[in-house]
């Protein structure tokens, strides 16, 4: 069994139009899953569902084989955390101090303890200047990385992100990614929700959904040589994969590009 | 011109939001008619602050804007109005959170009209009719929009925008958070409006690919300062983008690793999938 079942998983908030459908997905300890899907695809919902957020009509999700329920979300949620798109609807603390605080104040955390700690991940995450700042004088990248201090804090394994690094420009963006790629190398279980694909590159693992049900899920490099579920899913390449794709294999000049730009590719 | 910068300068009373930058010294000149206009910049770099006066949501700390006649200096003046103003230049922000407060889509959509008397069978219309203009259906207006995705809530935003019919259109970021159909979806939408109806748009974004396809002229602000006013051709044939920290569109900057590769004779400046598999294939046939 995986550390994180999810099982004939299905969501609908209304009865009537289904959000999601029969998902069921397995993920190890230690993988960086990218779950793309275009808008409405039902992404955000399973992110949402599978951090207890909402509660499914159907099915079940399980860390490390204990069955996310109300009786265990206090437990799971030690496992599991999940930053937003819009940072600004995360904070809780007056000062940054306080919102790396919070999830251990929860968990009853001694304070001595709880300082050091806060210490120790705001260095981690470069923030410890900012501890007593508002978080409402910090830019999106910079709140990003206390949201995600507060949750290493609670000495979490898996850090589900939805979309967030969607509102920050290029720079902040390849800035917090490469700080998860080097949580991923730690160990961290990263799931990334996502539409764009040029963040999903940095995944191992794609999951595709849409309109609600696993459209593809695979290995990425094996994905991406399927130019077709990608626009079957309303998603898009990188460009530089489009173009390779559209190029004539049988005409040696046009294989050397299209060589060229797969070697390009893999090594980003 | 509809919007005249004269040497204006803000900066943010100390204490509040330091990430907002001050702008400084900005001159432009902003025509009613016929231009897609990009804002680009890092974040930081006084976009968004430009941008806020552009329908005197800011007041200028020294220097005045000239929006559609009426002169907006330092002060705020309680006895005048700048209502009108929202008419003339519509501003969509970049969080729809900040915007949408009603109870029901349609209520949100309708409000702005309302709000400039528009009666309210008349408003209903106009929401019908930009509900299905941002890519929803009718379904949405019953809808509770804080119920809906980010980017249905992004496309709701703007349809409250497009319902007032403003004479310029500025949109903080109106596509991030819309997958990539979406995307070029809003772009088409964005181009057809100006086309039929020869608006200003005026979009805030980080996305060179789509200032490249897209728009005929581009604003460079960097630390609060007005850099470049010029073509997006013109810009991405500048070598040094990286400093003020933007990117080259994808187009350039694969046909560019192309091209160092196999020494082609070739023209990377393409704007599109089509036009850089044409020319590429010219040059890699001769």
């Amino acid at each position: 069994m995986s550390y994180i079942e999810v099982k004939d998983l299905s969501f609908s908030y209304t009865g009537k139009r289904m959000i999601l459908k029969d998902i069921s997905l397995s993920i190890e300890k230690g993988e960086w899953v990218a779950i793309l899907g275009h808008n409405g695809s039902g992404k955000s919902t399973l992110a949402k569902a599978m951090v207890g957020l909402l509660e499914p009509n159907q099915g079940t999700i399980a860390y490390d084989g204990v069955v996310l329920t109300n009786d265990t979300a206090y437990d799971i949620r030690k496992k599991v955390g999940i930053v937003f798109q819009n940072p600004d609807n995360q904070f809780v603390g007056v000062t940054v101090r306080d919102d790396i605080a919070f999830g251990m104040e929860n968990l009853m955390v001694p304070q001595k303890q709880m300082l050091e700690m806060i210490d120790f991940y705001s260095e981690k995450v470069g923030m410890k200047d900012f501890l007593d700042k508002e978080p409402s004088t910090l830019s999106g990248g910079q709140k990003q990385r206390v949201a995600i201090a507060g949750i290493l804090a609670m000495q979490t394994q898996v850090i589900i992100f939805d979309e967030a690094t969607s509102m920050l420009d290029p720079y902040a963006r390849r800035d917090l990614i490469e700080y998860i790629q080097k949580l991923n190398q730690e160990g961290i279980t990263v799931i990334m929700i996502t539409h764009d694909i040029n963040e999903a590159m940095y995944a191992n693992r794609l999951v595709i959904l849409k309109d609600g049900t696993i459209f593809s899920d695979g290995d990425k490099w094996s994905l991406f040589k399927q130019p077709e579920i990608f626009e079957n899913s309303h998603l898009e390449l990188p460009f530089s994969l489009k173009l390779a794709a559209a190029l004539d294999d049988s005409l040696p000049e046009e294989k050397a590009v299209k060589d060229f730009l797969w070697q390009s590719i893999s090594n980003t | 011109m509809a919007i005249h910068f004269q040497h204006v300068s803000y900066q943010y009373p100390s204490g509040s939001y330091q990430f907002y930058q001050a702008i400084n010294d900005i001159s432009l000149s902003i025509p009613s008619q016929g231009e897609m206009i990009a804002i680009v910049g890092q974040t930081g770099s006084g976009k968004s602050t430009l941008a806020q006066h552009m329908n005197a949501l800011l007041f200028p700390s020294s220097g005045c804007v000239d929006i559609f006649g009426s002169t907006i200096r330092q002060k705020r003046d309680k006895k005048i109005s700048y209502n009108h103003l929202r008419k003339h230049v519509g501003l969509v922000f970049q969080f729809p959170e900040y915007q949408l407060f009603e109870e029901t889509v349609q209520k949100d959509i309708m409000f702005g009209p309302m709000n400039f008397k528009i009666s309210a069978a008349d408003a209903a219309v106009l929401a019908q009719k930009a509900i299905v203009q941002v890519g929803l259906d009718e379904t949405y207006l019953k809808r509770n929009p804080f119920n809906l995705s980010g980017g249905e809530k992004k496309r709701v935003s703007i349809a409250g925008i497009l319902a007032l019919d403003p004479d310029i259109l500025v949109l903080d970021e109106p596509t991030s958070g819309l997958d990539p159909k979406g995307k070029s979806q809003m772009m088409e939408l964005f181009t057809a409006i100006q086309k039929q109806t020869d608006k200003t748009i005026i979009i805030i974004t980080h996305d060179m690919d789509l200032v490249y396809r897209y728009m005929d002229r581009v604003i460079v602000m960097h630390e609060g300062r007005l850099i470049r006013d010029e073509s997006p051709d013109r810009l991405f044939h500048r070598k040094n983008l990286a400093e003020l920290h933007l990117d080259y569109p994808e187009t350039i900057s694969v046909l560019a690793a192309i091209k160092a590769q196999f020494s082609l004779d070739i023209d990377i400046y393409q704007k599109d999938m089509d036009a850089a598999l044409v020319e590429l294939r010219r040059a890699v046939g001769k």
